[in-house]
């Protein structure tokens, strides 16, 4: 070593033992700390939502109206459902039975969605995907309306960094919208594309760009009171408005939780137009939803996945 | 600069770059400061006012340029400290200076910090931040990657405010290696980010997270050659990167790891093409979109020649100020290594026609970055440069106290 070497080096030996004894030890400390927190992670349970007698409903919806033997599917759905919110949360297992033979692509469930959820633009939960198949003219179309999968393993949760989307005793994936910080790791994850994001848009953003002034002038914020309605996502009243949640938000179908609670069905599967979309509990063996997944062939998006959707589609 | 000696087999000794040219390079620096500032505080003032709007990124592609500039930042953090450190551990010449740990140290705050407001600024709800560290869960890569950076920036600001006693405690070794191993593990973890997403088959191979530290470890030692050689390290003279051997032999040891780096990434690289090359019913139309996509050229000019091929070749020979060049090519391009990896993973959707199945700039699988996106990156250049020499006048200060 010369001269300068050894003058660049105020403390030139290497590590001593009893350097390498602490720096062992805190590297053991770290790796352990490091990997007790991820098994830690890995075996906690599910969130605590409210399970047992209190989340049971005695819902009064279709009370006065007798059982058909003949009566339209909704109204078989809706005594199902019914039912179903008598139990216990975590003996309810929500399913949607979609049948792609008698979809004709209308994009109801899209629009009515959309209404029911007040989604701003960019955000959709339930579009139609439709693929033709042939050339002319042997052309055929299929279409594949596509909720969120609501999966038994979801790739959307485990991802989440602060524990804003967990899946429900009854198996529906939700979102915690005041915890969520908007960091779209979960719409990264989800293989189905069935999260959005909430970019703060709005359908007025550009209503008033040339527009007339006077009294043709565009209605927009404190003359247009309908944008502050709420939407009532989760039973919470939402006001999209001030970049408040749910704006800045990764957002999802939730099979119209805010309905179920009472007694209504998802907003999707009361406006198809064709019966094509059904819901209800796979708990219940008397339900149209088991029936229809085990007397038809019945296929899931994305199998190989291994998220185990709760969305069926008839084929 | 002036070239001391000219051998052909051997580099030539360079002088302190503090002692010849530096009102160039001040000059230099300081507009490029003045311009980073000036143009990124316009994207700055659009973030804050339009919120997300104006940026280019989606619902199916959710993260864009703030992401790779987020990965790249912290990879250079953590590359840098973990060349330094070791150097300093293992007692190397050109290394064991503390005064060279501490601009690495520094170099890697100033990395570290802006990567950070990147992510920052790509949140929905940047108030709501905090609460990946009040409740984190440990299942996410994300969680873990944050918890990994607070443990290393606090770790790093030990080891440099231990650095300035004359005989350390005994504990700013062991601290290092602890930094060493979180400076190692956190760009693996970028790479296991993507690697977990088993919805993206571009991102899901094992491949991740070796390169992602490849990357890291490259940039982060071209980086330090960059620095090390247009600005040096602050020491009393006689020490450090006053002497123009030791100054030498520490932009030849990170010449040696720039070298090494890059071929071992670029191996890797070649490794994971080759699967999909020939098996291309995986993962093969993101490669499609790097190799021959509307962005082409970021992988065959910008990474492959400038970042590659042109730093080899300028590394190759036995001119100190041409790896100083390299360590700049190599620092800024790899950028490119993040977006090849970001962009094309997001851009292919495993369900087909789901674009066209509802109409939305936002809910498209193509995405460009916008002007805000590239101010922005500016502004954060300029605060990693501001960060830098902050960081490097406290040292000067808080070293000539300690004298």
């Amino acid at each position: 070593m010369t001269t300068t070497a050894q003058s660049e080096a105020p403390d030139s030996e290497c590590m001593t033992r009893r350097e390498m004894v602490k720096a062992g030890i805190l590297v053991g400390a770290g790796v352990a700390a490091a990997g007790g927190a991820a098994v830690v992670a890995r075996r906690a349970g599910a969130a605590a939502d409210p399970t047992g007698a209190g989340t049971v409903r005695h819902l009064t919806v279709l009370n006065n109206v007798k059982p058909k033997h003949d009566e339209d599917v909704l109204l078989r759905m809706q005594r199902d459902l019914v039912k179903a919110m008598a139990k216990p949360v975590e003996q309810r297992r929500w399913i949607m039975v979609i049948d792609t033979r008698k979809c004709v692509g209308c994009h109801a469930c899209t629009i009515a969605c959309i209404a029911e959820n007040h989604l701003p633009p960019g955000v959709v939960y339930r579009p139609v995907v439709t693929e033709e198949f042939g050339e002319f003219p042997n052309v055929q179309l299929r279409f594949t309306p596509r909720p969120c999968m609501q999966c038994d393993s979801p790739p959307c949760v485990p991802v989440c960094p602060v524990h804003a989307t967990w899946k429900r005793p009854d198996g529906i994936v939700a979102i915690d919208y005041d915890k969520c910080i908007g960091c779209r790791y979960c719409i990264a994850a989800c293989p189905y594309g069935a999260r959005t994001s909430d970019f703060g848009e709005q359908y007025t953003d550009d209503v008033a760009k040339g527009c007339p002034e006077g009294r043709d002038a565009a209605m927009v914020g404190p003359k247009a009171p309908w944008m502050d309605q709420p939407s009532h996502e989760y039973g919470k009243a939402w006001i999209r408005k001030d970049h408040q949640s749910p704006m800045g938000n990764a957002r999802k179908c939730h099979f119209c939780l805010h309905r179920l609670e009472v007694g209504q069905l998802p907003q999707c599967s009361t406006t198809c137009i064709g019966r094509a979309n059904y819901f209800g509990d796979a708990n219940d063996p008397d339900s149209l939803v088991t029936e229809l997944i085990t007397k038809n062939n019945v296929q899931t998006l994305l199998p190989h996945k291994g998220t185990k959707p709760r969305v069926f589609y008839i084929v | 600069m002036t070239t001391l000696a000219t051998s052909p087999s051997k580099p030539s000794p360079m002088t302190a770059p503090a002692a010849t040219g530096k009102k160039f390079w001040t000059r230099v620096l300081w507009l490029l400061w003045a311009a980073c500032l000036g143009l990124g505080a316009i994207g700055i003032y659009q973030r804050i006012a339009y919120g997300h709007m104006p940026a280019g990124y989606g619902s199916y592609v959710p993260w864009g340029l703030w992401i790779a500039i987020y990965f790249h930042g912290v990879g250079i953090a953590g590359g840098a400290f973990a060349v330094a450190s070791l150097g300093y551990i293992l007692n190397l010449q050109g290394f064991r200076h503390p005064a060279a740990l501490r601009a690495a140290i520094v170099l890697a705050f100033a990395s570290m910090i802006p990567a950070l407001i990147a992510v920052w600024l790509d949140l929905g709800h940047m108030a709501r931040a905090t609460n990946i560290l009040t409740s984190p869960s440990f299942t996410s890569m994300m969680a873990f990657n944050a918890w990994m950076y607070n443990a290393f920036m606090l770790i790093a600001a030990v080891c440099w405010l231990i650095s300035y006693r004359r005989r350390s405690s005994g504990w700013l070794r062991p601290l290092l290696c602890l930094g060493v191993l979180i400076a190692v593990v956190f760009p693996s973890q970028s790479g296991a980010f993507f690697g977990v997403v088993d919805a993206k088959p571009y991102w899901h191979s094992a491949l991740m997270p070796i390169m992602f530290l490849a990357s890291a470890i490259t940039a982060g030692a071209a980086m330090l050659l960059l620095i090390r050689g247009i600005i040096g390290i602050d020491s009393p003279a006689g020490l450090g990167d006053s002497d123009p051997s030791v100054f030498t032999v520490a932009l030849s040891r990170l010449r040696k790891v720039v070298l090494a780096g890059l071929v071992v990434y670029f191996l890797l690289e070649f490794a994971e093409f080759s699967i999909v090359m020939w098996n291309t019913q995986t993962h093969a139309p993101a490669l499609d979109l790097i190799l021959l996509g509307p962005y082409w050229w970021v992988f065959w000019i910008v990474h492959l020649c400038i970042g590659g091929v042109l730093p080899l070749a300028l590394l190759l020979t036995q001119r100190p100020r041409l790896w100083i060049v390299a360590g700049l090519l190599v620092a800024v391009t790899f950028i490119s290594t993040r977006l090849n990896v970001l962009v094309p993973g997001q851009a292919v959707g495993e369900i087909k026609g789901l674009q066209e199945a509802f109409s939305h700039p936002r809910l498209s699988y193509t995405y460009h970055a916008t002007t805000m996106e590239y101010l922005v990156g500016l502004f954060l250049v300029g605060v990693g440069m501001t960060i830098y020499f902050v960081g490097r006048r406290i040292s000067k200060l808080v070293a000539a106290r300690a004298a």
